[in-house]
């Protein structure tokens, strides 16, 4: 018996170590499948020293590919048709970027659950869905395979990732399966159109009219015209002032009588984040040295490692051009060829709205639209959840959109909540944004941009273009809604056709500039136009200072090179200290000061404007300035349970610059009369204190590049993953508009000419395994503010530049 | 010999086989060749010790241990040569423990046999 005993334990406790190591547990990876160098991480250790020639064969493949990788790992495709191209594309996409590509659609299709386990993996997976991406990405998908060269790239692309996945077995799966235990999935073109709408989530779905509607029943129509101004006090739009329309506008639908914003439910989306800091610009020859335009391009987001975009350059009959792609999405977003070259930043305008809801009642079957009850559709969401029952979620939708609910813990009880909103958003429409870069990528001229331009919907992005026939253009270009004016800045209703969209802006009606008298285009997500344009975009946009700095650098610009541009893209220099500094400065009075404070002012009263890394002044300014908003706004715009924003930075400036006695700066929570002395005085002494306490007295660490802490976090945010704190300056309001890890996800200057040079930089690198020296190879240079040259080559055995391996594709 | 035995069979054998068959492998050679329940564990141990630090070295050192620096990161142990006596220690020990209970499991089964005869 004893024996048995023991016989049995000798068995059980080998099996019970192996599960033991086996399983995940938590967040953690299972033990000794992760530690095992045979198969768990340890595979994913790259050799830095050796590079090996590749062959393999694709069956798919219509005629050999070569891919030459340069000495940045960046692979250049010559290819003997478009299939191969783009099958080539997708399989190198997938060999250097399948983990983030897998998890960023995984992600925008609200399927986190199926990998994480955890609330807020739910509540995203399920805020996904309700928001009605996937709905979104299907519409879309149909929209690009009906044209067939949109089709072809997406199925070729599809091809190339899928035969790539095919010769993964797990121990050189990318490290991030191996920590969060899964593996990857065959991909689809559907991946691809998830892949654009989450492009359109993170640029396009911002929305204050929850806020607005708030403020509007607290406040009422006159303060609310006055603090939220339909147009800017100072502005230097894109489309420069003055600039004719060159059509008759369609007549604008009629602003319904009743137009009171409704009641509403507690329906809440993220508030815009302010200017994702965009910019781009071209330069006609006429202001360069060389005679030939200059084209900049800096698209500001939210930074992460592996890097959001991927260098490549697609060579095929018909096709060679060089730029930064989405991994993901098959062609190249941002880039030059021979001829030409583009760029884009954001275009604020109103491409989503929300609706009130009348329901006949709880089953939500029925609403009350067009004065009868209509039915609304029901979507079923399956949200898998790794390790439990699968969460069935039903989504009414009505004629605009997804009813959203409440978004919150509570949800599950949303049920009971008699009304809900309807989203009307742009990017559930169908669309074939891939023929835009289609077009681009093979353009040879201004007309082939304007063609190109007619195809795209969303994210509404202003496309900068230059071309070697010294034409220069810019277009906020997107599928507008036909508006009433101001239709969208408050929750609509929805039981009124009046105030659905009414039909669409004409693409060629789109605003856009060419070859402007002053001899440059920009853009920098400021408003579109000045106050002449006959369509509603938008009441608001980004703020105008980043544009201001452009156009007065660029206006004063005579041979321009790319030296020149690229320190220009670097530019620190804040319009809003320009703008404020002189009124605010003269209120502080040394009396109330302590010592470190009089310090602080002294370095301020020195200080050059400009958020250089080295800047103390810059420090206690940014913290002032915030801190005098807060002051000014919060005792008003702060009420539980009322969300509501503060007026813009633009309305703030001016009403501190030309209404000293206006009643804001009164706090309503004090029995005595403040006033904007007061303020100002307040919010200086409280940087200061803040600064003090974080650092000690005035030292080395109140400079400006310790006190943001920018950095590059890993996009799971998995520590050790990302990059180390960088010492850089920068700021929201300059044209580097670097915050702690919101700053210029590429920055690429083209000077074009009989041979176009390219020059670019990601704070990242090509290759997406954090084993390999390729992750971040390029953050330091960008982090410094120089540009790489970009290897532009003619053919695969083009000796301009140096080549570091070599892939060689056949059937 | 059930160190050579061990080490020789487990390098072969992960070439393609999940992590696990290092319990499987130590619990039957020792099940079979061990000597005393000390030699199964050690030599278990060890086998598997030295095998999975010299793997993890040789992907490791040609990356000069960028990517274990990182890991070490993440998992808060910071050195990256931590982790790697970390990944030796704890492949070692489930060896080392599979080895002593193959040993035993024998040493049960012949024991019974004789319980069984002598009844």
């Amino acid at each position: 018996m004893m024996n048995k005993l023991k016989a049995l334990f000798c068995i059980i406790i080998p099996i019970g170590l192996a599960f033991l190591f086996n399983t995940k547990i938590g967040s953690a990876p299972p033990v000794l499948k992760f530690l095992n160098p045979f198969m768990g991480f340890w595979q994913n250790a790259e050799n830095n020293h050796f590079m090996f020639n590749h062959k393999v064969k694709i069956k798919g493949a219509i005629d050999n590919i070569e891919i030459v990788f340069d000495d940045k790992m960046i692979p250049h495709i010559f290819a003997q048709n478009d299939h191969d191209l783009y099958l080539a594309q997708g399989y190198v996409t997938a060999m250097h970027r399948l983990w983030q590509m897998d998890f960023l659609t995984r992600f925008a299709a609200g399927r986190i659950s199926e990998v994480v386990v955890s609330e807020p993996a739910r509540e995203s997976d399920r805020y996904q869905r309700r928001m009605g991406m996937v709905y979104g990405a299907e519409k879309s998908l149909k929209g690009m395979m009906v044209d067939p060269k949109s089709k072809e790239m997406l199925l070729a692309y599809t091809e190339g990732i899928n035969a790539y996945i095919k010769t993964l077995s797990h121990s050189n799966y990318p490290i991030e399966y191996k920590i969060l235990d899964f593996k990857p999935e065959n991909w689809t073109p559907l991946k691809c159109a998830l892949l654009l709408k989450q492009m359109s989530a993170v640029l396009a779905m911002g929305s204050d009219e929850f806020y607005m509607t708030n403020i509007l029943e607290k406040f009422g129509p006159e303060i609310t015209k006055d603090l939220f101004p339909d147009y800017p006090y100072k502005e230097d739009p894109i489309i420069p002032v003055g600039t004719k329309w060159n059509f008759s506008p369609l007549p604008i639908p009629k602003t319904p009588e009743s137009f009171i914003a409704a009641q509403t439910g507690d329906v809440r989306t993220k508030e815009k984040v302010e200017g994702i800091g965009s910019n781009n610009w071209a330069l006609s020859g006429s202001k360069t040295a060389s005679g030939f335009p200059i084209l900049a391009n800096d698209p500001h987001l939210e930074l992460s490692l592996p890097s959001i975009w991927y260098q490549i350059q697609l060579h095929a009959p018909g096709i060679n051009t060089y730029g930064v792609s989405l991994p993901g999405a098959p062609g190249i977003i941002i880039g030059f060829n021979q001829k030409i070259a583009w760029g884009v930043t954001n275009v604020a305008a109103d491409v989503l709205d929300f609706y009130q809801v009348k329901f006949k009642d709880s089953s939500h079957h029925e609403y009350w639209y067009n004065n009868k009850w209509n039915r609304t559709t029901k979507r079923l969401e399956v949200i898998k959840i790794r390790g439990s029952k699968d969460l069935i979620d039903t989504v009414f939708y009505t004629h605009q959109g997804p009813v959203v609910y409440l978004q919150k813990a509570n949800f599950a009880k949303a049920g009971n909540v008699p009304v809900g909103d309807a989203l009307r958003w742009i990017a559930h429409d169908e669309s074939n944004e891939l023929m835009t870069f289609y077009y681009l990528n093979r353009g040879k001229n201004y007309d082939d941009y304007k063609k190109a331009l007619t195809h795209y919907t969303a994210p509404a992005q202003n496309f900068v273009f230059a071309s070697v026939d010294n034409d220069i253009a810019i277009t906020p270009n997107g599928k507008f809604p036909l508006k009433w004016k101001n239709q969208g800045k408050f929750i609509l209703d929805g039981t009124d056709p009046a105030y659905d969209w009414h039909g669409w802006i004409p693409a060629a009606h789109n605003p856009t500039v060419k070859n402007p008298p002053r001899g440059f285009v920009s853009s920098a997500n400021q408003s579109s136009t000045d106050q002449s344009y006959p369509y509603y975009l938008n009441w608001e946009f980004a703020p105008y200072e980043r544009g201001k700095r452009i156009n007065d650098r660029l206006g004063a610009m005579n041979k321009a090179t790319m030296d020149s541009i690229r320190l220009m893209q670097t530019d620190n220099y804040s319009i809003l200290a320009q703008n404020l500094l002189p009124t605010v400065i003269p209120i502080l009075n040394t009396d109330h000061l302590n010592a470190t404070q009089k310090e602080a002012l002294s370095y301020l009263a020195k200080w050059n404007k400009r958020y250089d890394a080295d800047e103390i002044g810059a420090s206690v300014f940014e913290i002032w300035t915030k801190r005098l908003a807060f002051d000014i706004w919060d005792d008003e715009f702060t009420v539980k349970g009322v969300p509501m924003r503060y007026p813009s930075r633009d309305r703030t400036v001016e009403m501190i610059l030309k209404e000293p006695a206006a009643r804001w700066y009164d706090n309503v929570n004090t029995s005595q009369k403040e006033t904007l002395s007061d303020l100002v005085i307040e919010a200086f002494k409280y940087s200061c204190d803040s600064l003090e306490r974080r650092f000690g007295p005035i030292n080395k660490d109140w400079r400006w590049s310790n006190v943001k802490q920018t950095n590059v976090p890993h996009l799971a945010k998995i520590p050790g993953f990302g990059s180390k704190v960088l010492q850089i300056g920068g700021a929201k309001s300059t044209i580097n508009a670097i915050s702690e890890t919101n700053g210029p996800s590429w920055r690429m200057v083209i000077e074009l000419g009989k041979n176009p040079k390219g020059h670019g930089v990601y704070p990242g690198g090509q290759s997406g395994n954090p084993g390999s020296k390729f992750y971040d190879n390029m953050i330091d240079t960008w982090a410094i503010g120089q540009l790489y040259d970009l290897l532009y080559m003619q053919t695969p055995d083009d000796e301009s530049g140096k080549i570091i391996s070599r892939l060689k594709i056949s059937k | 010999m059930v160190f050579i035995v061990i080490a020789i069979l487990c390098f072969l054998l992960q070439m393609i086989a999940p992590w696990w068959v290092i319990i499987v492998v130590a619990f039957v050679t020792c099940g079979i060749i061990g000597k005393t329940g000390k030699i199964a564990f050690w030599q278990s141990f060890f086998a598997i010790f030295l095998l999975w630090i010299g793997y993890s070295l040789f992907k490791s050192l040609p990356n000069d241990n960028l990517l274990a620096s990182r890991v070490a990161a993440m998992t808060g142990v910071k050195l990256w040569w931590i982790l790697l006596l970390i990944t030796g220690l704890i492949s070692g020990l489930v060896a080392g423990i599979s080895g002593y209970c193959g040993y035993h499991f024998r040493m049960a089964m012949l024991a019974k046999k004789t319980d069984d005869k002598i009844a």
